[in-house]
């Protein structure tokens, strides 16, 4: 087991520095020796690195890694292969408040990033206060009603759409639905980290209550926990985790579901230490395409294209190599 | 008393599945819980841990109103024993049974060094220590059973109730599991309330019989007041024509 994370580990570090590398002003790995050990380099070089560069990388590795630990906490507790963030409404709600502020508010990025983010937070908010007053109870009522709200944000989004003008407003919308971390600069990452931090740490701490909600409800209360109060808790921590990150970069499909399932694959057990691998392999994943979008041609491509076409691999991979041994 | 119902109903929706039950149990005492499938054990049992609300009357453990205690609370006053598991795929048998330790931790709180050695030890005593590291899901129902057992051991709550810990057990741990609450419950003063379908294990190793039927206790005795006669009669009343032998001082049930 310890060497999927020592291995995972050192890739996520390469993929780092490559990440730092790559891009339309090439770095050389000398030239970022020398700006971190402050010695005489050009300015233009020192400001890419600092201004572009390396928020660029550390949000790559913090949408990476929040979508792979969220994505792992979501399948725990819904006990369902096919969970992941969208399926209490973040991204649905993230993806409508950005629609909203590209056709009333223009296309200004921080108006978008907060209304996506405003729109994620309260479209959870909706579906936690929805099952808690429900009558059904339990994890179940939280996709039920998380598929109401999701449908309920597409079709606002549909509308949105079908009246927007398709040169400027279409475009934008769907260009943000693809993801990019093209525009990230040191002050967006500044302000998303809080946020992201507190999700993320949130998560780390309840992980023994995490562990917890994997079971059905009346055993876990028997065993002490308050599972009403616990899962609202995590799910929160889950959705501010995931709709800080993407409400700067637009959604990024597929790392959230794959990434559980290649950690899962590795170590073969449920755990905090299988909720940290996919943190991990979801970092790679997303360090590895953004150096694809941004290096693979003359213009950058939206980051859910490669995660899409390198998460696929990863995963079919390890499903190949267990199908081939047992 | 460490269990006490007063005029206890309870059920599912509108219907009501157990009525007007009332009954005590005192410290250092090990009571099974007698019925025919839907006689209404597994609610009762519910009703006591406070799963399922008490439609009517009132569930004292250890002095405490069942109802107003919030989940953590109750955990540290009563542990539960399920008739189904929760699958748990993936999870490992260690982490299972750590799992017991909740209500003895701090929201914050992680498992110290003490405690960890407290579930390995737990896991021992169940004789389920050599496997640790394996899945609980894949791991057999008796098997199951045990690193639960285990769990419970370690939750170590001076109320234990439990829905027929022993339906998928082997010969030997039926008996060495059902001997194991026994003097566990007699020597630490502890209150067991144990769902039963074999009334000769009950009447091997429990103190006091309580039988259900259709939702109503139609017998309570303690084993050791009551004669041959008395102990025929009341079970008789839920299953029927049936034969008591005595075999070296233990009675064994027969159905004619």
């Amino acid at each position: 087991m310890r060497k999927y994370f020592v291995i995972t580990g050192l890739l996520v570090a390469l993929a780092f520095v490559l990440s730092l590398r790559v891009g339309r002003y090439p770095l050389s790995a000398r030239d970022i020796l020398m700006i971190l050990t402050g010695s005489e380099i050009s300015g233009l070089s020192r400001g890419v690195f600092f201004t572009l560069r390396l928020p660029r990388t550390v949000m790559a590795l913090m949408v990476g890694a929040g979508l792979g630990l969220a994505g792992s906490v979501f399948q725990l507790i819904f006990k369902n292969p096919l969970a992941s963030p969208d399926i209490i409404g973040v991204s649905s709600g993230a993806n409508l408040g950005a629609a909203l502020a590209i056709v009333f508010f223009g296309q200004s990025a921080a108006l978008m990033a907060a209304s996506a983010f405003g729109f994620a937070m309260l479209a959870v908010a909706l579906v936690a206060a929805l099952s808690r007053l429900g009558r059904f109870g339990g994890a179940v009522s939280y996709i039920l009603f998380g598929i109401i709200i999701k449908a309920v944000c597409e079709s606002v989004i549909m509308i949105l759409k079908f009246f927007a003008d398709p040169e400027r407003e279409l475009a934008a919308m769907e260009f943000w639905a693809m993801g990019s971390l093209g525009n990230i600069t040191a002050s967006k990452l500044a302000a998303v980290a809080p946020f992201f931090l507190i999700g993320f740490a949130g998560l780390v701490i309840m992980r023994r209550h995490i562990m917890l909600l994997g079971l059905e409800d009346d055993e876990s209360r028997s065993l002490g926990a308050r599972v009403k109060l616990i899962r609202t808790l995590v799910l929160g921590a889950a959705a501010l985790t995931v709709a800080s990150v993407i409400s700067m970069t637009g959604l990024v499909v597929f790392v959230g579901l794959n990434a559980p399932h290649a950690a899962r694959l590795m170590i073969k057990r449920v755990s905090f230490a299988w909720m940290v691998l996919s943190a991990m392999i979801g970092a790679l994943i997303l360090l590895v395409s953004d150096c694809f979008a941004r290096g693979i041609s003359g213009v950058e491509i939206p980051v859910s294209i490669p995660t899409t076409f390198i998460g696929v691999p990863v995963l079919l991979v390890f499903m190949l190599k267990r199908q081939f041994r047992g | 008393m460490l269990i006490s119902l007063r005029d206890v109903s309870a059920g599912y929706g509108s219907k009501t599945v157990v009525d007007c039950i009332s009954f005590d149990i005192a410290p250092g005492e090990f009571c099974a819980l007698l019925g025919l499938n839907g006689s209404g054990k597994t609610t009762l049992l519910k009703a006591v841990c406070g799963l399922l609300p008490v439609t009517k009357g009132m569930c004292l453990v250890n002095g405490a109103d069942v109802s107003r205690l919030n989940e953590r609370k109750r955990a540290r006053h009563i542990s539960y024993i399920p008739q189904r598991f929760s699958a748990m795929q993936g999870v490992a048998v260690t982490d299972v049974v750590m799992m017991g330790l909740n209500a003895r931790l701090g929201a914050m709180e992680f498992p110290s060094a003490e405690l960890k050695t407290l579930a390995f030890n737990a896991m021992e005593t169940m004789g389920i220590g050599s496997l640790a590291g394996e899945d609980f899901s894949k791991l057999s129902e008796g098997q199951r059973q045990m690193a639960v057992l285990a769990r419970t051991l370690v939750q170590d709550a001076p109320v234990m109730l439990m829905d027929e810990p022993d339906s998928a057990l082997d010969f030997l741990n039926r008996h060495g599991i059902m001997a194991w609450f026994r003097r566990n419950i007699h020597a630490e003063g502890k209150a067991g309330l144990v769902t039963l379908h074999d009334p000769n294990l009950a009447l091997a190793y429990c103190d006091r019989l309580i039988l259900l039927r259709n939702g109503k206790i139609v017998s309570d005795m303690r084993l050791y007041r009551a004669g041959k006669d008395e102990i025929r009669e009341c079970l008789s009343a839920v299953y029927g024509e049936i034969t008591l032998i005595e075999h070296c001082g233990r009675y064994i049930v027969l159905l004619n």
